[in-house]
């Protein structure tokens, strides 16, 4: 008989299954911990003791080979010797051996397996083939596998009580979920939590995720009543198509709940060697973040960061709205937190009379009564709390921040518990900087006791409401289905199912946008000189020459493109100096002739890229363009294919928007025409995987009346 | 020395150094999935065999032995 933990709260709750397939991980009735040795201090040990002493509800089961108890619980040799039903086991045995534990945990019946152990898919080919062996096991078995290479599960549930880790202390019992791929993070952000009083509802290192990932622990956390906020820390994205479609289930429509990730490894992917703009700039992280934006997921910076916002969201009302109000005894602080607020978004409004009669009754004559209100530094806590209700009470404010500085008689705590009070009764948030750390820091304590947000500075908080406006504003902003635009598919196909891999000529490439409905000037390729000047004389001065050659990428490289011909002379003499200069500079190239079409009249040079990347699919690109790509990057990224709404939120996020929009006297674009063509060249790849770059190079965005025209492409097509 | 007696001092010190009992133990047994050596044994049993059969046994490839009966292979090899 195996021993149970506390035998007056077997399996009460535990057992209540939620129905979702992650249940045996966090809510199991009954867990072995496979491999454990009597050794302290080592991982095996720590992980079954942890689990013995965070007053698990469930029945634990060790399985030591060799040993007949570990903590006075009857050991096992082999978790196939457990009589009772498994619903979890924790393999912490040395990788070498995991496989044939897993396996018995299949054969045992057990759905739900943490493995702790590294040493697989991290250290190198060999572990990468070990890992796969894992994960044969699993789709035989139908196991749901977390790890391996990670901490461990936590669930503070009480009815649970889980603590399948090695980290040093069960967290306490909160609100935010926290996820992570690293498990050496875990134990630090488990340390500093514990320092803000800050709890956990789940907690869980997911490492090399060769099972469970992200986009399953999202589903669960949703459905978690335990969970408000989700934060995420991670190294590698592997599909960012089911990480959208995932957190947009969990972010947005009822019981929506915001995700906070920290994404790393930012590796710049061969830029130097892409032959297009789209390709260079289109490196992992660009996308990630539009993977995130697309999600809605608000990507931070740092685990500070994180958790200033998750508190902020997680234990504080959401604002009807981003309108501040501050408190403060010091004015200093005061100016500092509004212009913080201010350039984090918010915005400080001005009081309604009645607060500021308000303030004027229960403040002195030199007080500042104007938003941020300055209290002086004399205040105590009779005046903090007056001021903090009259702003609450203010139709112009949605949240408020209080901000203190210890002087000789600010009554630090009083003022501390005064704002606890008023907080219980509040439907509108508060945070708090009460500034410096020793003079403060029971004041700093009873706030965080009360779950109000607290922030060393006041920067941080104008920052995490920030974030929090960000989670209200992704909740009303309108995504949809992709939008299908009709298209000439037959006609691209005809042209790149016939083409070799490499670039498109620019005439085929021409072919293939057009019938996407790209906006192309009419053009006409000509083998010789004579022709040209007829299909001049056809369409009318000025025209351009562009060279045709597969062997040319770069036209103006070899001088390949004459603009603004004006004349039958012009024509022919350009036509023929081309021929000659190329068959001197490149005297490989098979020239097919020019491409001749009229001048595209001026306007606004924007970039629209298309890429396939390995891990997301299809993305896209739009920016500024032209020749100033690469100097400035201003651009923006994608997953392909794209809803119109989401075209019009990529061609907004550029700097180079205020100028499409007629910034400094200039023309408006027809920005909806440019939309379209977003929408149109994500179409376009998505329909081809033979397409593994396109660029449209510039495409210039004219004035509404005029419209907007490709005046150079580049499709690069894979085998 | 003839490799029964080999495999019978084996099992012995196997037994002794990992607090097993002589039944647990057979040829295909693994040191650590079946007997439940940790990290440390791991090392302590290579001691323990060399000087038991006064051989000295390379010991990256000695770690390398998973099973009793690798052991008593590579313990014959030696001992030629």
């Amino acid at each position: 008989m195996a021993t149970t933990v506390m035998p007056e709260l077997l399996q009460p709750d535990a057992s209540e299954s939620t129905g979702h397939p992650l249940d045996g991980i966090f809510r199991p009735r009954s867990v072995a911990v496979v491999g454990v040795t009597p050794t302290r201090g080592t991982v095996p040990y720590d992980i079954f003791y942890n689990i013995l002493s965070s007053g698990y509800t469930g029945t634990l089961y060790p399985v030591a080979p060799g040993k007949r108890s570990i903590c006075a619980v009857r050991a096992y040799r082999y978790v196939v010797d457990i009589e009772d039903p498994v619903d979890m086991a924790v393999i912490v045995f040395p990788a070498d051996v995991v496989e044939r534990a897993l396996e018995q945990c299949g054969r045992q019946g057990i759905k739900s397996v943490i493995v702790i152990s590294a040493g697989f898919r991290e250290v190198g080919p060999k572990g990468a083939q070990r890992e796969q062996r894992l994960k044969d096991i699993c789709a035989e078995y139908g196991i749901s596998l977390v790890g391996p290479n990670c901490l461990g599960v936590i669930n503070t549930d009480p009815a649970v009580r889980l603590n399948a880790s090695f980290a040093r202390k069960m967290p306490a019992a909160g609100r935010i979920a926290f996820l992570s791929q690293s498990g050496a993070l875990c134990t630090a952000v488990l340390d500093y939590a514990r320092a803000k009083q800050i709890g956990f509802s789940k907690f869980v290192s997911f490492g090399n995720k060769a099972g469970v990932t992200e986009i399953e622990l999202f589903d669960y956390l949703h459905r978690d009543e335990q969970t408000d906020v989700i934060l995420l820390y991670l190294e590698e994205l592997r599909d960012g198509r089911g990480l959208i479609e995932a957190a947009q289930r969990v972010t947005r429509g009822d019981n929506a709940k915001p995700i906070l990730a920290i994404k790393s490894g930012r590796t710049p992917q061969g830029a130097d060697a892409a032959a297009s703009h789209t390709g260079s700039l289109a490196g992992e992280d660009p996308v990630c973040d539009a993977v995130f934006r697309e999600a809605g997921i608000i990507r931070i910076g740092s685990i500070e960061e994180m958790f200033n916002a998750a508190i902020m969201y997680a234990y504080q009302p959401m604002p009807e709205g981003n309108r501040l109000a501050i408190v403060t005894n010091a004015g200093g602080p005061g100016v500092m937190a509004t212009d913080a607020a201010v350039s984090a978004g918010l915005s400080i409004p001005r009081f309604a009379e009645s607060t500021t009669a308000s303030l004027r009754a229960s403040l002195p004559a030199a007080a500042n009564l104007k938003n941020p209100v300055d209290v002086i530094g004399d205040a105590r806590a009779d005046r903090y709390t007056a001021a903090l209700e009259a702003v609450l009470a203010d139709p112009n404010v949605d949240q408020a921040l209080v901000i203190l500085t210890p002087q000789s008689m600010t009554d630090i705590d009083a003022i501390a518990r005064g704002i606890c009070r008023i907080h219980e009764q509040a439907a509108k948030p508060i945070a708090c900087s009460f500034m410096g750390a020793a003079d403060v820091h029971s004041g700093v304590r009873l706030l965080q006791a009360a779950h109000i947000p607290h922030y060393i500075l006041p920067e941080w908080a104008g920052d995490a409401m920030a974030s929090v406006q960000q989670i209200r504003l992704w909740r009303r902003q309108p995504i949809g289905q992709p939008t299908l635009l009709p298209v000439d598919h037959q006609a691209a196909r005809a042209i790149i199912d016939s083409s070799s891999p490499g670039y498109l000529s620019e005439d085929q490439a021409l072919v293939v946008l057009e019938a996407y409905g790209l906006p192309i000037p009419t053009y006409r390729l000509c083998p010789s000189a004579d022709e040209a000047v007829a299909f001049a004389e056809q369409i009318g001065y000025p025209v351009v020459l562009r060279a045709i050659s597969p062997q040319i990428v770069h036209k103006s490289e070899v001088k390949g493109v004459t603009l603004n011909l004006t004349d039958a002379d012009a024509v022919r003499g350009a036509f023929d100096r081309m021929h000659h200069h190329l068959a001197s500079v490149a005297p490989e190239a098979e020239i097919h002739g020019m491409l001749v079409r009229g001048m595209i009249p001026d306007g606004y040079e924007v970039i629209l890229g298309a890429k396939r990347d390995p891990s997301f699919g299809p993305t896209l690109m739009f920016g500024l363009g032209g020749i100033y790509v690469g100097l400035f990057k201003d651009v923006t990224f994608g997953l392909a294919p794209i809803a119109q709404a989401t075209a019009a939120r990529m061609v907004r996020q550029v700097k180079a928007y205020q100028l499409l929009e007629g910034a400094r006297g200039g023309a408006r674009a027809d920005i909806e025409s440019i939309e379209q063509c977003l929408v149109r060249v994500g179409q376009l790849i998505t329909d081809f995987d033979r397409i593994v770059e396109l660029d449209i190079n510039p495409l210039i965005a004219g004035e509404l009346e005029i419209g907007n025209a490709v005046a150079d492409v580049r499709i690069r097509l894979g085998d | 020395m003839d490799k029964n007696e080999v495999q019978q001092r084996v099992v012995r010190v196997t037994c002794q150094v990992l607090g097993v009992d002589e039944d647990m133990v057979q040829l295909d047994s693994h040191f650590v999935f079946d007997l439940g050596a940790e990290s440390t044994q791991s090392v302590e049993l290579v001691a323990a065999f060399e000087a038991e059969f006064d051989i000295e046994m390379e010991e990256d490839a000695a770690l390398a032995v998973q099973t009793v009966g690798a052991a008593v292979d590579f313990i014959a090899e030696c001992l030629e």
